[in-house]
């Protein structure tokens, strides 16, 4: 009888209490059916059959790690709402003479319920929806296999696992709780007045500075390889900034807005501003949390979504040409058995070469230093790398008579002169000293043969077409002795586009590969056909996973946003029954609400939109590893996506404040 | 001249599927002049809190008018209740009903924000008033770092500084110690000379027994009302004393 009594009473609890378990549910459910999808697909045998599944199964499980960790955050902070809005019920049930040991019964039987239901459907569901996951992934990989679906018992396992060490947290977290209070802390904790926050300026200016730093460190880094260290960093910095900047600096402002009397005593701001002062201290943390939220969802989105639409583009680039052979051996003997081979084995696959181009050249880095390169001091310390990352040039020269060749054009150059393209970076001077040669610039040209080649190296390159082939040898043999072993050698560079599938041409590069490593030919081989799977599998999988990762996240910032808007309505609604009884209106009451609750939607996705701003020119440096250099491309995501994310934010505002308005008015 | 006239005041409460009828009040009728003190008592469930949410406009009755000022309460629209509550009527509640959210200062000024006066103006009003009432040095601090009978001076001033025409109070000492329950009343006496018109709603007969009149309500109607006349507080107290004991041994005196 009285174990049915509890388990009966654990039941009505979660039902009377429904506005607030329905959405922890099914937080539950969705990050349960989340994390069993990630660690499904990760899992899945049918991988095995794409080109370069290893590079997206380890991007699956890096993403199962980032949810599991996710999830639990986010669990316990939903769940400590929960806790808080029914700590007067446990406390009343304390009073009647329940012992904590029974309350502790309780709670263990709600933890157990909500946890069976969750993991139940959320299991279910996942199973449902990784087929269709698994579908997107085939589409997107344009990959046709015979679907090897099947529901993987070990991701089963592990969510089992992961969920139920969770809930067994939550558990013990709520006991600890309840148990540290008194039955008259519990009954009262709903209301005690909370005192009103100190204006904290120095936390303020705190988080003005770290923000600043952020986005200084954004706006500045003009390398990408100091952009990669440097962006965690100032990721980190802009976190920080934001949370103090919201607790202190919202603070400092309502301050500074109540102490302006012509502002503040209007019945527009009157209630608004005191009411959110009031609250700011919690509001503040939440506001933030959402804000760090929507950013991340919108970054991750918008630059995987960029590199993902910006993949031909990149490959195209990359690989100028179908095929890319480059040989170490630039004399005419090497240079016709190549053409020679090649021949041989485009005729044994009846396919056709053309478009092609070839040159000469020799690329090497040195750090520009005003208008000298050297190969600068012995220093490594780290700070000193990453400064002379800056500065780290590649120097790329191909002789005259090749570039006009490849271009099409009919330039001339004297002893000493040459032709100058910058491809990021650009060069102010208009002499340029390299070991011992000074070189004049004559003319700055637009493009050059082997940008897209130099494109995927990270420095920035300047490109020098000199007088003749003597020219290059002179450089070659000082940066041999300059650099020794790490030196570079002049290349002979060979593209040509094939006809035929791109079987065909994957075939061909196979076979032509296997001829040259038969004769020990020294150099390599690209073929595009080939890399753009590599390409897709990277791409795919972070595309894949930046949108799985965004949605996570967008529910969990909209989830946050119910969960405030339902405890502030239940706060309020006391405030707004005495104000109407000293005479404020209805409408009135109306238009103070939906100041409060614009200010606390609007100012996380504006915060969220300036991060974003700043975040642009860093994250314009990190794509360029990933040879992403369509800034304009990028922008155009990152505006689709904030505005995609905008809308469907503005969805959730006027489904939240509905269910303010209901509370608020009974 | 009245300020306030009540005629054959019905109200009916249904429940909500329309199953039982429950009679608030079956027939009120009653009216409080210019600078009178009017306490209307009553047990628990007598139809005090009705009668004073309709008085209030905040509900309305099923049958009967309230006139007040000369403007009949069920003729005003919506949209200007708000407004028409905040100008002529000073509400002080038994448990204070001050903001938590702002300053004692603030909430005083609440229903001036709210009918859009300046500050100049909001602050020129409360210095006298609040000097009258002994928070002048409190006005700075929030509702729950001062005492109960702080607070209740706190609503009582926020009630005055419309200058309303009635001030409307519901059981006001009933959550303060005696000796703050005797200070308020005494200014609740004090703001009477002044010429403010009160009413006050209460089941104490020591909160009664200040009043110049005491109506009596039992079953949703008045039942009976004493002057006070030239009676001291005492001799009032006696006699109120005396009616509710015949109320409540059921006895069906009307003079």
């Amino acid at each position: 009888m009285t174990k049915l009594f509890y388990s009966r009473l654990a039941a009505t609890n979660i039902q009377k209490n429904r506005r607030t378990y329905l959405p922890f549910l099914l937080t539950c459910t969705f990050t349960v059916s989340m994390y069993y999808m990630i660690t499904s697909l990760s899992q899945n045998p049918g991988l095995d059959k794409m080109l370069g599944s290893d590079v997206l199964r380890y991007t699956l499980s890096l993403g199962g790690w980032v949810t599991a960790i996710f999830s639990a955050i986010f669990l316990f902070y939903t769940n400590s709402f929960l806790i808080k809005r029914r700590k007067k019920e446990f406390g009343l049930f304390n009073i009647l003479g329940m012992e904590k040991k029974h309350l502790a019964k309780v709670i263990a039987l709600e933890t157990l319920y909500v946890a069976v239901i969750s993991l139940a459907l959320g299991l279910g569901l996942g199973v449902l929806l990784e087929k269709l996951l698994f579908l997107v992934l085939l589409k997107m990989f344009e990959t046709a296999i015979p679907l090897g679906f099947s529901p993987s018992l070990s991701a089963v396992f592990m969510t089992l696992a992961l969920f139920g060490a969770i809930f067994l947290l939550i558990f013990l977290n709520t006991l600890r709780q309840i148990r540290v209070s008194s039955p008259i802390e519990l009954l009262h904790s709903g209301n005690v007045g909370e005192r009103e926050p100190k204006t904290r300026w120095i936390m303020a200016v705190l988080g003005a500075i770290s923000l600043g730093a952020g986005y200084y460190i954004s706006v500045t880094t003009k390398n990408p390889v100091a952009a990669m260290g440097l962006f965690f960093v100032a990721v980190l910095l802009v976190i920080i900034g934001t949370y103090l900047l919201f607790t202190a600096g919202s603070i400092a402002l309502l301050k500074s807005m109540r102490k302006n009397k012509r502002f503040y005593y209007t019945s527009k701001h009157f209630t608004s501003v005191s009411g959110m002062l009031y609250r700011m201290k919690q509001n503040a943390v939440g506001l933030a949390n959402i804000c760090i939220l929507s950013t991340a969802v919108l970054v991750m989105v918008s630059s995987t979504l960029s590199m993902w639409m910006g993949m031909q583009g990149i490959l195209d680039t990359r690989y100028p040409r179908e095929l890319l052979i480059s040989s170490r051996d630039y004399s005419q003997q090497a240079v016709s058995d190549l053409h020679r081979d090649a021949q041989q084995v485009l005729d044994s696959h009846g396919l056709q070469s053309n478009n092609a181009f070839e040159y000469t050249y020799l690329t090497f880095s040195l750090l520009e230093q005003g208008d000298t390169f050297t190969t600068g001091g012995a220093d490594t310390s780290s700070a000193k790398m990453l400064s002379s990352m800056n500065s780290l040039r590649n120097l790329f020269f191909v002789t005259l008579e090749d570039y006009n060749r490849v271009t099409g054009q009919h330039q001339s150059l004297e002893d000493g002169e040459v032709l100058l393209y910058s491809n990021r970076e650009s060069y102010p001077h208009d002499t340029l000293r390299v070991f011992d040669t000074t070189f004049t610039v004559k003319q700055r040209v637009d493009d050059f043969p082997g940008n897209g080649f130099m494109a995927a190296n990270i420095a920035s390159s300047h490109f020098l077409v000199v007088k003749d082939l003597s020219v290059i040898q002179q450089l070659d043999s000082w940066q041999k002795a300059a650099y020794g072993e790490n030196a570079s050698d002049i290349k002979l560079y060979w593209g040509f586009d094939l006809t035929g599938s791109p079987q065909q041409k994957i075939a061909f590069y196979e076979d032509l590969q296997t001829t040259l490593h038969e004769r020990e030919f020294e150099g390599a081989l690209e073929c595009r056909s080939e890399a753009k799977q590599s390409f897709v599998s990277l791409y795919g999988g972070l595309f894949f996973i930046g949108v799985f990762l965004g949605l996570l996240f967008t529910v969990a910032a909209i989830l946050i946003i119910y969960y405030k808007q339902v405890s502030e309505g239940y706060d309020d609604r006391e405030r707004f029954v005495i104000m109407q009884q000293v005479g404020m209106s209805h409408s009135e009451v109306r238009r103070s609400i939906h100041s409060q609750i614009m200010t606390v939607f609007f100012l996380p996705l504006i915060t969220a939109g300036i991060h974003i701003a700043f975040a642009f020119p860093v994250i314009t440096r990190l794509l360029a590893v990933f040879s992403l250099t369509d800034v304009g491309l990028f922008a155009l995501c990152t505006v689709g996506t904030f505005l995609a994310f905008g809308l469907l934010y503005a969805l959730i505002y006027g489904l939240t404040a509905k269910v303010y308005y209901r509370i608020v008015r009974t | 001249m009245s300020v306030l006239e009540v005629r054959g005041l019905k109200k009916v409460y249904t429940t909500r599927f329309g199953g039982s009828r429950v009679q608030a009040l079956s027939d009120v009728s009653f009216s409080v002049d210019q600078g009178e003190y009017v306490a209307i008592m009553g047990e628990s469930g007598s139809g005090k809190t009705t009668l004073l949410n309709i008085l209030a406009a905040l509900d309305k009755p099923s049958g009967g008018t309230v006139l007040l000022g000369g403007r009949d309460l069920s003729g005003i629209s919506e949209r200007e209740i708000a407004a028409f509550r905040r100008d002529n009527l000073g509400f002080v509640f038994q448990d204070f009903n001050l903001l938590d959210t702002f300053s004692l200062q603030d909430n005083i000024f609440l229903p001036l924000v709210l009918a859009g006066k300046r500050y100049g103006e909001m602050a020129r009003r409360l210095q006298p008033l609040a000097a009258q009432l002994g928070i002048a040095g409190i006005l700075h601090k929030y509702p729950y770092e001062v005492s109960g009978g702080q607070k209740q001076r706190a609503a009582v001033c926020r009630a005055l500084i419309t200058s309303p025409q009635l001030v409307l109070a519901d059981e006001p000492t009933g959550a303060l110690d005696s000796r703050a329950a005797d200070s308020l009343l005494d200014l609740f006496g004090q703001i009477n000379r002044a010429g403010q018109t009160i009413l006050m709603v209460t089941h104490s007969t020591k909160a009664a027994s200040h009043a110049g009149r005491v109506l009596f309500i039992k079953d949703g109607q008045v039942f009976h009302q004493l002057y006070r006349g030239e009676n001291t507080s005492r001799q009032m107290f006696e006699k109120i004393s005396d009616t509710l004991t015949v109320i409540a041994t059921g006895g069906d005196r009307r003079d």
